[in-house]
């Protein structure tokens, strides 16, 4: 497969994964399975797989910033790095999933966090570590 | 499934949590965000007016928080039974909602690099424009609410004096802010004239060249701090007519308000 037609199928495989997190409190544990395993675990095997051919012949580092740059503007490398992207995300949404239900956090209010974890990733987890903080010390009395 | 995750620190406990524990949460909401506004202010060079586009949003960030923080502390003076009730729950959970919708918006015009209030360039904004006056005043009129529900309450177990500013505090920071800060949304802007100079109070940024509406505001939504340390005051003091007192300081300080209110509105700053 071509570094385009895998960027194609990536995308909608990880939307499954963010729908069953949004929708996990019909079916927990099928939500989890969907998206803190499928989903990440092939996201995974495609970048093994893709590191594995290409990294040797690479250009460029993690040494510098134009070198990171320079890294990712071959295609597939860049697309490696979107799965990489694509898989901790959605491993991070299941997490907090996983978490706020353990912790009795009401999952309409992890909602906006998992959008945010989908869009900018470290902005979600930070939405809710926050989130999680004040809920926790609320149960606290 | 339990996650084998750290867990967030606790902070310690406080009777916040048990008496208002949705206007504690979005108080902590408020000032925890104010740490990825700050961040961005370190890396955004653009400027809103003159000042750092994530200035706005972090003063807006502030204030809610010491606003929301005051009302959760206020709340252990209204009856256990309306605390506990499901109307104020359901009516504080749209506060919140309120607020933070105000946040969001303000928030999200700095990243687009445009402005929140006031912004009519496009149907969209001023129909944002428009619903965010209305969350203002659902967020404020918590003041009102909690004013009225203390007055009410006569086994507050607080000083009368006290108990009476209070109330007034609480009552006025809603009607004043209401006055001075819906006479602000209908016009075009802050000012009252068209500063050329630039020159401004330092810390609070309002205009010392033509009128600012903005000073005003901040008094308004502080007459809840206000007036009630007027009547700490005079609870302390102990005089012989305390009662009296309070409702001149009250009224003093609704004046005052007033009174900047008008000196803005004719284009004269502050100082």
């Amino acid at each position: 497969m071509s570094p385009d037609q895998i960027f194609q199928l990536s995308n909608p495989l990880a939307l499954i994964g963010w729908l069953a997190l949004i929708l996990s409190p019909l079916s927990p544990i099928w939500a989890d399975r969907v998206a803190a395993l499928a989903v990440p675990l092939l996201l995974s095997l495609a970048y093994s797989g893709l590191v594995l051919a290409h990294w040797s012949g690479a250009q460029g580092g993690f040494s510098s910033l134009p070198d990171v740059m320079l890294l990712f503007t071959q295609a597939p490398i860049a697309l490696a790095g979107w799965l990489h992207y694509l898989a901790f995300d959605l491993f991070v949404g299941a997490w907090a999933v996983r978490t706020a239900r353990a912790e009795k956090i009401p999952h309409l209010l992890v909602i906006p966090s998992l959008i945010l974890t989908f869009l900018f990733g470290p902005a979600g987890f930070l939405a809710f570590s926050i989130l999680r903080l004040i809920m926790s010390q609320r149960k606290t009395v | 499934m339990t996650p084998a995750f750290a867990r967030p620190a606790t902070l310690p406990a406080s009777r916040l949590w048990a008496d208002a524990p949705i206007l504690t949460g979005i108080a902590l909401l408020m000032a925890l965000g104010c740490l990825p506004i700050l961040s961005a202010a370190a890396f955004d060079t653009r400027l809103f007016q003159g000042d750092n586009i994530w200035l706005k949003p972090f003063k807006f960030h502030l204030a809610l928080a010491i606003y929301t923080i005051t009302l959760a502390y206020f709340a252990r003076f209204m009856s256990e039974a309306t605390r506990a009730s499901r109307l104020w729950r359901n009516y504080l959970t749209v506060a919140a909602a309120a607020i933070v919708a105000e946040v969001v918006w303000i928030g999200g015009a700095a990243a687009l690099g445009t402005a929140s209030h006031f912004n009519t360039s496009s149907p969209l904004w001023s129909g944002l424009y428009a619903l965010m006056g209305v969350s203002a005043v659902t967020l404020t009129s918590v003041s009102l609410v909690m004013g009225v529900s203390i007055w009410r309450n006569q086994s507050s177990g607080l000083d009368p004096a006290l108990h009476l500013s209070i109330t007034l505090g609480l009552i006025l920071t809603f009607a004043l802010t209401v006055i001075v800060a819906g006479t602000m949304s209908s016009g075009t802007g802050h000012f009252v004239g068209s500063p050329l100079t630039d020159a401004r109070l330092p810390l609070f940024g309002w205009s010392r060249e033509v009128g600012d509406l903005r000073a005003p505001h901040f008094l308004a939504t502080h007459a809840l701090h206000a007036v009630p340390l007027a009547g700490l005051i005079v609870t302390r003091l102990a005089p012989a007519q305390p009662i009296r007192l309070v409702w001149l300081a009250a009224s003093g300080y609704a004046a005052l308000v007033l009174a900047m209110f008008v000196q803005a509105l004719l284009g004269l700053p502050l100082i």
